[in-house]
């Protein structure tokens, strides 16, 4: 029987005031926090007679150390950075300056390369980061200024008091897989903030609580998401220099569906190499696991990686809408930032630069808020207006329209791109609608048994060991880990959906869109179909696809007990 | 009079609890700078050895609170017995360790006296006139001070390791040690003590094992565990497991192998059922000589298996049970 978390009931918990609490230590909210600490020095230095105190500004991190549930490609476009910490290229852990770029279009065995590299794909002056040291480099700046990060400690709840967002809950420690306090248990603490901050990442847990209860997805398009799949390698030197940038698209795709990989050249003959899938392909048996399995094998990869080793393997969504999916920025008592609001650049494939800005403009709003004491609608309103009078807005306005326009394949997507380059991203009209991506699934009846053209993209990938892996021998290198004795943090709503309709219609797509093997559905006589749901969550890299993905929308994942996760090191 | 600073100390079946040591530090401690009287008290029946150990301590007194009905833990006995005494004593403050036994009686004990509990202390301060307690919050990121707001009797528990128990401080001559009996009505205790429980001596120590029997999900179904339990006793091993079967709860988890449970390296490793997750092989894979059973030929185990049997392992193991046995027999 699956039992699922939530925070116990009726139960004393400590209480805990704060002035501001920040949901998530990613770029997003180190950002946040560094800037506001920077401001209030400012503010302090000339004003002895009303020092502000950062003593109760909190970050809370879910994993056990900064920057490990950190993933991403990763290129940084300096710009925010440079704002934050001018001259921080000196200090921070950077793997290269991007030295050469190219792009790709793949057919199964062979390539072509486009003869100029797309505007939005030229990458030179940005830099070749791995995500997770660069965070843990930006976190130990942010420790420094003497604001707490509180690491191990997830966001599980949010408090409210009628439509202001009052703090958070963090994570009951000690419960048993029964949802019964073990002899270790300690409840979750109120944190009782003036402002909560959320930069949770894609799909934050707690950011989806406030969308759903105050429906700020009111007329705004439906997110679309991607699942990105990394795999960290290490090859024999020569085969690609450090800074260097590889794009591609096509093959192991078809024209159905969206998405691309990259490969970036790090330091040391390290490769950073994945696949970005959209979360809106039509064939529930697709898995984006063995997408990057199959694209490893055309030979052009299979060349480069020859006689490597892969290190890392770890996975990701991100937030594919842009600004027609943003919903409302700031509340009262509430911010949302980074990749949790959806501000990523779906045509750059970046989003690392537009959350720290985010991070920043929301401390500037903070801060006055802080002085003021309001942090009412109309004063952390001034986030909104921020955001839109900033480069954040100039930059997603004119790609408003990019990933629309590939919601019906690949050659329309491109026709939409070309024409948008030309129109400041109007194309042939300001908003063009989407659909979420569960959506587009198709139900089995209607597919060909055997996957049609798609057939090498579908089921899970078998792996020689060398080149190619089953998921789980990636899985192990993900380093994830749980306290194995704790409620699922996968909450199914109804498993009977998954054990007698999903099966049915959709063949489980949870067991492949999951990067991490955390679905199964397992031999029972006893239900209808002779399968039913079984998971296994300490198996999770926290990446929210099954939030995302599942075709009925009956998954929420929500933050296991804090500290577990995976392990991310140079990804 | 001075104040007095009452330490429980504790015992369990006539062993005094070390812990109790650093109980009777801290209150030596906090004599030390409000100038109090330290007095211990310990609970239980026939235990006037153990009263001796503590009276080497330098202490005012130690009394002995005494009765059959103590003599095994029983919380509603011990708060009744402590009350009392407490109540006559008239401790300003009641020191005791953070176990599991105290954690267990203390909420129940201050609460029977109307007064409130800081538990899990790891400190303390003199602040004017003041006692301020030190509690860990956020796993120890933060220290919050706490301070009672009720009169006295206080209760206060301390961690373990929070105070050094070795430098609990000796007394020039011993202590004197007082028995009182402890007067428990009838019907008081809601709980008849068993035996205590003890922790199945870490049942297995699969580390130590020499011949491991291990199964996988090819064993199908719970009844069957039997099966690989009984091959397992004919060769003298340990039963274990992959983390599907533990996950099922069909065997406890320490019997897990692999990168979420044990790592063991015995000398033979029979393999039932197992595909061989790279998760289960990092566990396993320093055995001697491991023999893999799977009827899936492209199973990964087989790849470090030194003996790969494909076929049922239903079809299998019952006359290798037998084999083994006659063998043994013969031998």
């Amino acid at each position: 029987m699956l039992v699922f978390r939530k925070p116990l009931p009726n139960i004393e918990r400590p209480q805990m005031p704060a002035d501001v609490v920040i949901v998530g230590g990613g770029p997003a909210g180190m950002a946040c926090a560094l800037r506001l600490s920077q401001l209030i020095d400012q503010h302090n230095a000339s004003h002895p007679d009303s020092q502000l105190s950062k003593e109760n500004i909190y970050v809370l991190e879910k994993a056990r150390e900064i920057g490990q549930h950190c993933l991403s490609g990763a290129l940084l476009d300096p710009r925010s950075m440079r704002e934050l910490l001018p001259g921080f290229e000196k200090e921070a852990p950077l793997e290269a300056a991007v030295t050469k770029e190219a792009v790709y279009f793949f057919t199964q065995s062979g390539k072509f390369k486009f003869p100029i590299t797309p505007p939005p794909l030229r990458d030179h002056g940005n830099y070749v980061i791995s995500l997770n040291r660069f965070v843990k480099w930006l976190g130990g700046k942010v420790e420094e200024t003497g604001i707490t990060v509180f690491t191990g400690f997830a966001g599980s709840e949010l408090l409210l008091d009628g439509d202001r967002v009052t703090g958070v809950r963090t994570d009951d420690k000690g419960v048993d897989k029964q949802n019964q306090p073990k002899s270790n248990f300690e409840p979750g603490y109120d944190l009782q903030a003036k402002v909560v901050i959320l930069a949770e990442g894609t799909r934050g847990s707690l950011t989806k609580q406030l969308i759903a209860r105050f429906a700020l997805n009111r007329d705004r398009n439906p997110q679309t998401y991607g699942q990105g799949i990394k795999e960290l390698w290490e090859v024999p030197a020569g085969r690609i220099a450090p800074g260097e940038v590889i794009y591609t698209m096509g093959w192991p795709l078809t024209t159905k569906e969206y998405g691309g990989a990259w490969i970036y050249g790090g330091k040391d003959n390290v490769v950073s190499l994945g696949f970005v899938v959209g979360l809106d392909y039509p064939d529930p048996r697709l898995d984006p696991q063995r997408v990057l399995q199959e694209f490893k094998k055309h030979p052009f990869v299979a060349k480069l990686l020859e006689g490597g080793k892969m290190i890392r393997y770890g996975a990701k969504s991100l937030p594919y809408g842009g600004w027609w999916s943003v919903p409302p920025l700031a509340g009262n008592g509430w911010m949302i930032l980074g990749d949790s609001a959806g501000l990523l650049n779906s045509q750059r494939l970046k989003g690392i630069h537009l959350a720290i800005k985010s991070g920043m403009l929301a401390a500037e709003t903070a801060f006055e808020a802080l002085k003021k004491d309001d942090f009412s609608t109309s004063s952390l309103g001034d986030f909104q207006r921020r955001v839109e009078s900033s480069w954040i807005k100039d930059e997603l306005w004119k790609v408003r329209n990019f990933h629309q326009g590939f919601e019906h394949g690949f050659w329309s997507g491109m026709i939409n791109a070309g024409l948008q380059q030309f129109t400041g991203g109007r194309g042939l009209r300001n908003r063009y609608p989407s659909t979420a991506g569960y959506q587009h699934l198709k139900k089995l009846a209607e597919l060909p048994a055997d996957g049609g053209d798609e057939a090498h993209l579908l089921g899970p990938a078998k792996g020689d060991g060398k080149l190619t892996f089953d998921k789980l021998t990636d899985l192990y290198h993900s380093g994830t880990k749980h306290e194995e004795d704790q409620p699922a943090h996968l909450v199914i709503h109804d498993t009977d959906v998954c054990n007698t309709r999903c099966i049915k219609e959709f063949g489980s797509p949870c067991q492949n869109f999951c990067p991490a093997n955390v679905y199964e559905m397992v031999d029972d006589a006893t239900q209808p179909n002779g399968k039913r749901i079984s998971l296994n969550p300490s198996n999770c890299v926290h990446c929210k696809t099954c939030d995302i993905a599942d075709p009925y929308q009956i998954i929420t994942w929500v933050p296991p007990e804090g500290g577990g996760g995976p392990n991310y090191d140079g990804m | 009079m001075a104040d007095t600073i009452l330490v429980i100390a504790e015992q369990r079946e006539g062993k005094l609890n070390r812990v109790s040591m650093e109980t009777i530090a801290a209150a030596q401690s906090i004599a030390a700078e409000t100038g109090a009287t330290v007095e211990a008290a310990l609970f239980g029946s026939g235990i006037a050895g153990i009263a001796q150990e503590i009276a080497a301590k330098k202490l005012a007194k130690v009394t002995v609170i005494d009765s059959p009905k103590l003599e095994k833990y029983e919380p509603d006995g011990v708060v009744a017995a402590l009350k009392d005494f407490i109540n006559q004593k008239k401790p300003t403050l009641v020191l005791m360790p953070h176990t599991y036994q105290v954690r267990d009686f203390a909420p129940q004990l201050a609460t029977a006296l109307q007064r409130t509990l800081i538990s899990d202390a790891v400190g303390f301060r003199k602040d004017g006139d003041k006692l301020v307690f030190t509690r860990q919050m956020f796993q120890g990121k933060f220290a919050a001070d706490v301070s009672f707001a009720c009169p006295a009797p206080h209760f206060v528990t301390f961690q373990a390791g929070a105070f050094r128990g070795d430098k609990a401080e000796a007394g020039a001559s011993a202590a004197p040690v007082e028995t009182v009996n402890a007067n428990i009505a009838d019907g008081v205790q809601r709980n008849q003590p068993e035996d205590p429980f003890k922790e199945a001596k870490q049942a297995v120590d699969l580390t130590q094992a020499e011949i491991i029997v291990s199964v996988g999900r090819g064993i199908k179904e719970q009844k069957n565990i039997e099966l690989a339990k009984q091959l397992a006793e004919a060769l003298g091993g340990e039963l274990a497991a992959s983390r599907p079967i533990c996950d099922s709860g069909w065997l406890p988890m320490d019997r897990q192998i692999g990168s979420s449970g044990q790592t063991v390296a015995p000398k033979l490793y029979l393999a039932l059922g197992i595909s061989g997750a790279i998760q289960h092989i990092v566990g396993m894979k320093g055995s001697r000589t491991i023999i893999a059973i799977n009827k899936d030929s492209e199973a990964p185990i087989f790849e470090i298996a030194d003996f790969a049997v494909v076929g049922n392992l239903f079809d299998i193991v019952p006359p290798l049970i037998e084999e083994v046995k006659k063998a043994k027999a013969g031998a």
